[in-house]
């Protein structure tokens, strides 16, 4: 008998509807499974097996073949596991299903517990636009599928859980409320019935952080204005430090910025999630991290961390150490803001809005500016920053340089600010960014645009002639610096950019372009 | 002996088209200094044998033409053999070579004229008077800009590693700021490191400062100090080359040049030199053309300063040491002249300790400076380093800091490097104590 059940599989970041065909026919026993799945589906065969049997049914010593359609959609992942499961429960009549067709997702255990699948949002999402009513889901992953409001979601632990919510005359539970409504402004998560999602790594605070004023500084500047930043300074200056302290001082997501950076982490496997994703993401690879890891790809297309970054910072540390390729694949979504994987097994476009943060040492051991212990060759240290090629450079508009510190300047001095203050400086910055002209942060904007927001006065304009000259800035160079000088009027609050905006904006910029001396004006 | 003394002056082969009548310059006809220039450009074809062409020919002009005749080749080469019969004789591929330069003659003077090139032949009265005195003085100079600061009663090089340490550069900086302070011109070879800081801090003094370069100068190196080049002309001091404009720079290039670098000088300063550095050929040729020649001594474990050391070592007996700016100084003879009142000549009296050189305050240095730029720099003079420290002393806002230091650093005062601020130019050279 022939059994047709709905599930879904992920492509990219989206979820896509398949159809489970499970034929249960005589013959000589055997388990075919078809229509572009990769190796994990495959495997379902012996996961279903056992589960099957481990939850008291029978695995019919029949011709079973499976289909799933349609078939130019490549399958991967084990979402499909229980819908194949329950297709050969019911194909083999061991049970009758109810209340037509049923949609289910999920991974079986050998022992017939439902697991929860990474992707589980996209994938009910794509369902709930199919106009399916009723999704049979693993109960761990229930609060993340009720976050697409509009149907019923059934939670099941087990596949003879399932098995009752779909014999069942009745529905097995009223529809449940979505905990968080998508559309509303947010209201939703300010009475959270499940915790927010709790950061992995513990935030440092900035009252942690002593001394480094001029990168305190830089970093609320490109925070403020969503500046590509990179610290270049000895180990044990708190680089990283500063770094991590990011999550503290950006502002929540919006709720479309919220749902996509959900998705994200629905497909990326951070789930099962409890509650929509609102703080930006902020993603630290390690420089080791292969190609495929940063960009993405592998058969299921899977996001790399420049679209797990997506809507938040990407924080590559130790930069330079980073492999060529990968540095240069930054370029397309540090111009575009998405990434474009092309697999044999097809293409995606992934978003990939991300600030980069980056950090180095100014030479290989570390030390270099500290004669007494930087040891490497002459030249090396000119050499090692200079492996940032200039593309992406470019796209760097806050560079910022950290010496060490003496210990007496660590002790002393008044206390540093907390997160909470600086925080909410870069949150009124970037409300008067969003209140502008295309609502876009400082970064994202250049040309006319840039001209026209900043306001200058011609005796300001005069003043940006003459830093650039002395810089022997390049055109870019010198928007770059008219861009950060704009964040810097933002987060004093002025209308116009002055003189003082661009003096202070002219401290970030790439160390190269500075002459042995400034050239007399 | 063939085609000697052919064409004087007026004499045949006149058309060396595109020749700009170059009536300037004393001393060698236009016709003469145009076929230097063609010369030059010929690859392979040293000073020396040159030297011996002309001698023979009797003038650069019958050189080129002869190589305008029919069986010009063989008779270069003929005319390339010493009368003493000393030297090699040229190759005839250096000979095809300058047969083809001299056909190529309106091509070659075009492009001195379109890069606003000057040639100054040996003989010209614009001509470095100390270049004269080296052993083999280029037959001309390819110049842009002006020689005249060359005339000058000092002139002094500054030269050293195209990788500086920070001290080294800072060194650098003030060297070269004291020194067009007390007026003497700066000679340097414009490459990156100590050269180009001490060219930019002549410029930031509004000195002179002349760059001699190892390449032609439509193919400047390094491309980095195309700016620096620039405002080097036109701060009226001079960009000079001995190779015609298309002549790639390579290895073998700089050494040559170096020895004009010391032979324009009176002396050499090395600031900082690698064991292998190309500066202290540029000491060895000072030694050989009988200049002064300092080095600036380093800590006996620093990369940047071994060779420095090591020639202090194996020259102990020539060459001499900087012991501090003033004392520089007053070793070259310039302290009277530096504006820096001396209430006791420094090394005088025996007793090195006892030298005393009064300096100017950081506020006369700064005088019609902003209150905060003035604030800054009296921070960073009594030792603030990081922004963290200015802040701590001057109780000013970040921003304000940050924007202050970015005008002292267009001033030429502060040199920033690895998150540090250091005084520079002027600044440098002011009293904390006074301040």
């Amino acid at each position: 008998m022939l059994a047709t059940l709905l599930s879904a599989t992920l492509v990219a970041l989206d979820g896509r509807v398949i159809r489970v065909e499970v034929d249960v026919a005589p013959g000589l026993p055997g388990f075919t499974i078809v229509g572009l799945g990769d190796a994990s589906i495959r495997e379902a065969r012996e996961r279903v097996r056992g589960a099957l049997r481990n939850s008291g049914f029978v695995h019919p010593p029949r011709r079973i073949t499976v289909n799933l359609a349609p078939a130019d959609v490549p399958k991967t992942g084990s979402a499909a596991d229980l819908a194949i499961a329950i297709g050969i429960l019911i194909g083999s009549e061991q049970f009758t299903a109810r209340a037509g067709r049923a949609a289910m997702i999920g991974e079986v255990s050998l022992g017939g517990e439902i697991r929860p699948v990474p992707g589980l949002l996209p994938m009910v999402a794509a369902l709930a636009r199919r106009g399916v009513r009723r999704v049979i889901v693993p109960a761990d992953g229930a609060d993340e599928a009720r976050l697409i409001g509009g149907l019923e979601i059934v939670a099941a632990a087990t596949v003879a859980e399932a098995v009752d919510a779909l014999r069942s005359r009745r529905r097995a539970a009223p529809t449940p409320p979505a905990r968080v409504e998508l559309a509303p402004d947010g209201a939703g998560s300010a009475t959270p019935a499940v915790p927010a999602l709790t950061e992995t790594m513990a935030v440092p605070d900035l009252a942690d952080v002593r001394g480094q004023v001029e990168a305190r500084r830089a970093l609320e500047v490109a925070m403020a204005g969503g500046h590509g930043l990179l610290m270049i300074g000895p180990p044990g200056t708190g680089k990283t430090m500063l770094a991590r302290t990011i999550p503290g001082l950006l502002p929540q997501l919006s709720d479309d910025e919220s749902l996509a950076a959900t998705i994200v982490a629905s497909v990326s496997g951070e789930g099962p999630l409890r509650a929509l994703v609102r703080t930006p993401p902020f993603r630290a690879p390690h420089h080791t991290s292969s190609y495929a890891a940063i960009v993405g790809g592998g058969r299921a297309l899977t996001p790399g961390e420049v679209t797990r970054a997506d809507g938040g910072v990407l924080f590559l540390d130790e930069l330079t150490e980073f492999s060529r390729d990968v540095l240069e694949a930054l370029r397309q979504p540090l111009e575009d803001g998405r990434v474009s994987i092309v697999r044999a097994s097809g293409a995606a476009t992934l978003p990939a809005r991300f600030q980069l943060v980056a950090a180095t040492n100014p030479c290989p051991c570390g030390h270099s500016g500290d004669e007494d212990r930087c040891r490497c060759p002459l030249g090396v240290p000119d050499r090692y920053v200079g492996r940032i090629s200039g593309p992406l450079r470019d796209r760097i508009d806050v560079w910022v340089t950290l010496a060490r510190m003496k210990a007496a300047a660590m002790v002393a001095g008044p206390d540093p600010e907390a997160s909470s203050v600086v925080a909410t400086r870069i949150a009124a910055a970037r409300a008067i960014q969003k209140a502008r002209l295309g609502g876009r942060l400082n970064s994202r904007i250049s040309g006319r645009a840039l001209r026209t927001i900043a306001q200058l006065r011609p005796i300001t304009a005069r003043r940006l002639s003459d830093l650039a000259d002395g810089e022997r800035l390049s055109g870019r160079g010198t928007e770059r610096l008219l861009r950060v000088a704009r964040t810097v009027a933002d987060l004093g609050g002025a209308d116009a950019v002055e003189i003082e905006h661009l003096e202070e904006a002219a401290r970030w910029r790439p160390p190269s372009s500075r002459p042995n001396v400034a050239l007399a004006v | 002996m063939l085609g000697v003394g052919a064409g004087g002056p007026d004499g045949a082969g006149a058309g060396l088209p595109g020749a700009p009548p170059n009536a300037t310059h004393a001393g060698v006809p236009a016709r003469d200094r145009d076929a230097l220039a063609v010369l030059l450009s010929v690859h392979g074809l040293g000073p020396m044998t040159l030297g011996r062409l002309v001698d023979v020919a009797g003038s650069p002009a019958a050189v080129l033409d002869i190589a305008q005749r029919q069986s010009a080749a063989g008779e270069l080469i003929e005319a390339s053999r010493a009368r003493d019969g000393a030297g090699q004789p040229i190759t005839d591929a250096v000979a095809a070579a300058i047969v083809e330069a001299a056909g190529n003659a309106g091509a070659i003077l075009g492009e001195v004229e379109r890069l606003d090139i000057r040639v100054v032949a040996a003989a010209d009265r614009d001509y470095p008077r100390r270049l004269l005195a080296i052993d083999v003085p280029p037959p001309a100079l390819f110049v842009r800009g002006s020689l005249e600061s060359l005339a000058s009663r000092h002139v002094v090089a500054v030269v050293g590693t195209r990788h500086p340490s920070p001290t080294g550069r800072r060194l650098a900086n003030r060297i070269g700021a004291a020194l067009a302070r007390a007026g003497a011109t700066v000679v340097s070879g414009l490459a990156v490191g100590i050269d180009g800081a001490a060219h930019a801090a002549v410029l930031a003094q509004r000195g002179n400062t002349v760059a001699f370069i190892g390449g032609g100068h439509a193919r400047l190196y390094p491309r980095a100090h195309e700016r620096l080049a620039d405002a080097i002309v036109d701060a009226g001091g001079a960009v000079v080359s001995e190779y015609a404009p298309r002549v790639e720079p390579t290895k073998g290039t700089f050494p040559q040049r170096n020895r004009l670098i010391s032979g324009a000088a009176d002396a050499v300063v090395v600031v900082e030199a690698g064991a292998r550095s190309g500066a202290l050929v540029t000491a060895s040729w000072a030694l050989e053309q009988g200049r002064e020649c300092f080095l600036v001594p380093g800590p006996i474990d620093a990369p940047a300063s071994a060779g420095c050391n090591g020639f202090l070592r194996d020259w102990h007996d020539l060459a001499r040491i900087v012991s501090g700016v003033p004392q520089l100084l007053d070793d070259l003879g310039l302290l009277g002249s530096a504006g820096l009142p001396a209430s006791r000549r420094p090394g005088e009296g025996g007793s090195a300790g006892r030298s005393k050189v009064r300096l100017p305050s950081a506020s006369a240095v700064l005088s019609g400076r902003s209150a905060a730029e003035i604030a800054v720099a009296e921070a960073l003079v009594h030792g603030a380093v990081t922004v963290d420290e200015i802040v701590a002393v001057t109780r000013m806002s970040v921003g304000a800091v940050l924007g202050a230091v970015t005008r002292l650093e267009v001033l030429g005062l502060v040199l920033a490097a690895h998150g540090r601020y250091e005084p520079a130019g002027p600044l440098a050279a002011a009293n904390p104590v006074a301040a």
